[in-house]
């Protein structure tokens, strides 16, 4: 779904590219912007406060590139050194439209705001998002695509800017150390919200590979949870006995069970051993009846 | 200027890649060698180094530099050390309290809603006006210890954001210089929903960089031998390979830094 998203596939439309620290969307903005470009019709308008325009325009193909025009808001944002191309002030729909307005004969025009934490630091969200769905609705622009750094805002102001979105995609780095995640959720015309998981790589050509789907990863994580797992199989010793062992084992004598042959051993007194003898004293009245007659009770 | 630190970055006082922002971050430990470190390096590569230092006197860096074999103060002759002072320019801003003596670079303590522009006009200025003179320096380096300290005199996270960048775009991509910033995290977890605070200038910063290395302590607590950790970061721009992580381990000794692969110590082996 990502290279649908990215290939244009539903002409128009809002395409918000979410980013955090551990994986920029810059390369994946540059990859839309450079297949954008590869369509014949395509003017792309770029307002740049993050990166230069060198190293905006690396890596992009040079036979389009009269067709990027990037408005440079890099270099002076805030009109602090007086030689500024573009404010952050003049993101209004009346200067924004003069802008795209330079080139009148451009059948589709893409507006791409790298990024949009830039104006939302010196902007109220609220009015960022009314100017850009005036934008969107004005029919000067056809797609606008934003690039947002969600872990600098609150979530309150990411999420507003989400609900105008007609696609978000959210890249986030890949676990294994190899491409990056690409979470992507696209709302048709008829109102049905599309979501897809997909593991991707960006090429030298800025060309997107996409490596596999993770369609539903909730789901499929469950499912390799719940295999059987025989909680006897990786034990460090033995639980069952074979025949010689089971042998070996009955014979082994116990040290405190007593065997006929321990007992005749404890009751045969040896030679040489003591014996009491017993001589009745005349005083000693033994009664066979009851031995225990002197015990005074 | 730390040997094993100019092979894990790959650069040299000769050759180093310019127009980089390196952003050095500490957590729950003090990373400001890797201050110490730059300040000799770009000394020593000869380009022109314009220093903020907020949080120490100029004696504090000009001592420890003699050790790494620099002389601050004849750089500082020499016109290639600009060294704002931050602590002592500071006092005079506060309490004299007039503006005619003083630097408008820390105008900001008067008056911190009005943003960091004149500490930028400071910086400006001085690599500007260093520009029509004989051109024997070699390119522009800015440096600041530390940015997170004006975030306590009252400065909100996005003034500061915008000062950064300011720099960014006059030393990095204008002059191929090269931008090197300290700041320090809180500790604090709990933080991170607050939407003001280092966590959030940090990240902020994160997105502009080019190179990051982040120091933290062990998290098993002080150890002799072994002092913390650095991560080192390199954040792609143009070439499509993205991020690149190098973890060691370090101790600070008296005249360098050692630096190691985890678990490698020489206490350890």
């Amino acid at each position: 779904m990502l290279l649908e998203v990215l290939q244009g596939t539903e002409a128009g439309g809002f395409i918000l590219l979410q980013d955090t620290v551990s994986y920029s969307g810059r390369h994946l903005l540059k990859s839309y912007i450079s297949t954008a470009l590869k369509r014949e019709e395509e003017v792309v308008h770029v307002l740049g406060f993050e990166a230069c325009e060198k190293e905006f325009r690396d890596g992009l193909d040079r036979t389009n590139a009269q067709r990027l025009h990037f408005h440079n808001a890099y270099s002076d944002p805030l009109g602090w050194t007086g030689n500024s191309a573009f404010t952050v002030h003049q993101f209004t729909l009346e200067d924004v439209s003069t802008l795209i307005k330079q080139t009148p004969q451009a059948k589709a025009v893409t507006l791409v705001i790298d990024s949009l934490s830039w104006i939302l630091r010196h902007h109220d969200p609220a009015a960022v998002c009314q100017r850009l769905q005036a934008l969107k609705k004005g029919g000067a622009v056809r797609t606008v695509i934003v690039l947002v750094h969600t872990d600098m805002h609150q979530r309150g102001t990411v999420g507003s800017i989400r609900h105008l979105a007609t696609s978000v995609v959210t890249v986030a780095p890949g676990t294994r150390g190899l491409g990056a995640v690409a979470k992507t959720t696209r709302r048709t015309k008829s109102g049905k919200l599309m979501q897809d998981e997909e593991t991707f790589s960006i090429n030298e050509d800025l060309s997107v590979t996409i490596h596999s789907k993770l369609s539903h990863p909730g789901h499929t994580h469950v499912n390799t949870d719940e295999t059987e797992v025989d909680p006897t199989a990786n034990l460090t010793f033995n639980l069952r006995l074979s025949d010689t062992e089971r042998q070996a084992k009955e014979k082994l004598a116990l040290p405190f069970v007593f065997s006929k042959e321990k007992k005749s051993a404890l009751l045969q007194p040896g030679p040489g051993s003591g014996r009491i003898l017993y001589e009745p004293d005349a005083n000693d009245d033994y009664d066979q009846e009851d031995p225990d007659d002197d015990l005074d009770i | 200027m730390f040997a094993e630190l100019n092979s894990i970055l790959n650069s040299s006082p000769e050759s180093f890649k310019q127009g980089e922002f390196i952003l050095v971050s500490d957590r729950q430990t003090d990373a400001s060698f890797l201050i110490h470190h730059f300040l000799s390096f770009y000394l020593r590569a000869g380009c022109k180094v314009c220093f903020l230092g907020l949080v120490q006197s100029f004696s504090h860096y000009s001592a420890v530099s003699q050790r790494l074999g620099v002389s601050l103060n004849q750089a500082r002759e020499k016109g290639q050390l600009v060294f704002l002072e931050g602590l002592k320019e500071s006092l005079g801003v506060l309490l004299q309290g007039d503006t005619s003596n003083g630097t408008p670079a820390l105008d900001f303590l008067r008056d911190p809603s009005s943003g960091l522009r004149g500490l930028y006009d400071f910086v400006h200025g001085n690599i500007r006006g260093s520009e029509g003179r004989a051109e024997d320096w070699g390119p522009p380096v800015l440096m600041v210890d530390d940015l997170s300290v004006v975030l306590s005199l009252g400065v909100s996270v996005g003034a500061v954001l915008d000062f950064s960048h300011y720099c960014r775009a006059t030393f990095c991509s204008e002059l191929q210089g090269t931008m090197v910033i300290l700041v320090r995290c809180e500790a604090e977890e709990e933080e991170e929903e607050s939407d003001e605070g280092s966590e959030r200038l940090q990240r902020g910063l994160t997105h502009q960089c080019s190179l990051t290395l982040q120091v933290q302590g062990l998290p098993t607590g002080y150890c002799r031998d072994i002092h913390g950790e650095v991560e080192v970061c390199w954040r792609g721009r143009c070439d499509g390979l993205q991020i690149q992580r190098k973890l060691f381990q370090y101790k600070v000794c008296d005249k360098g830094t050692l630096f190691f692969a985890r678990g490698t110590s020489s206490a350890v082996l």
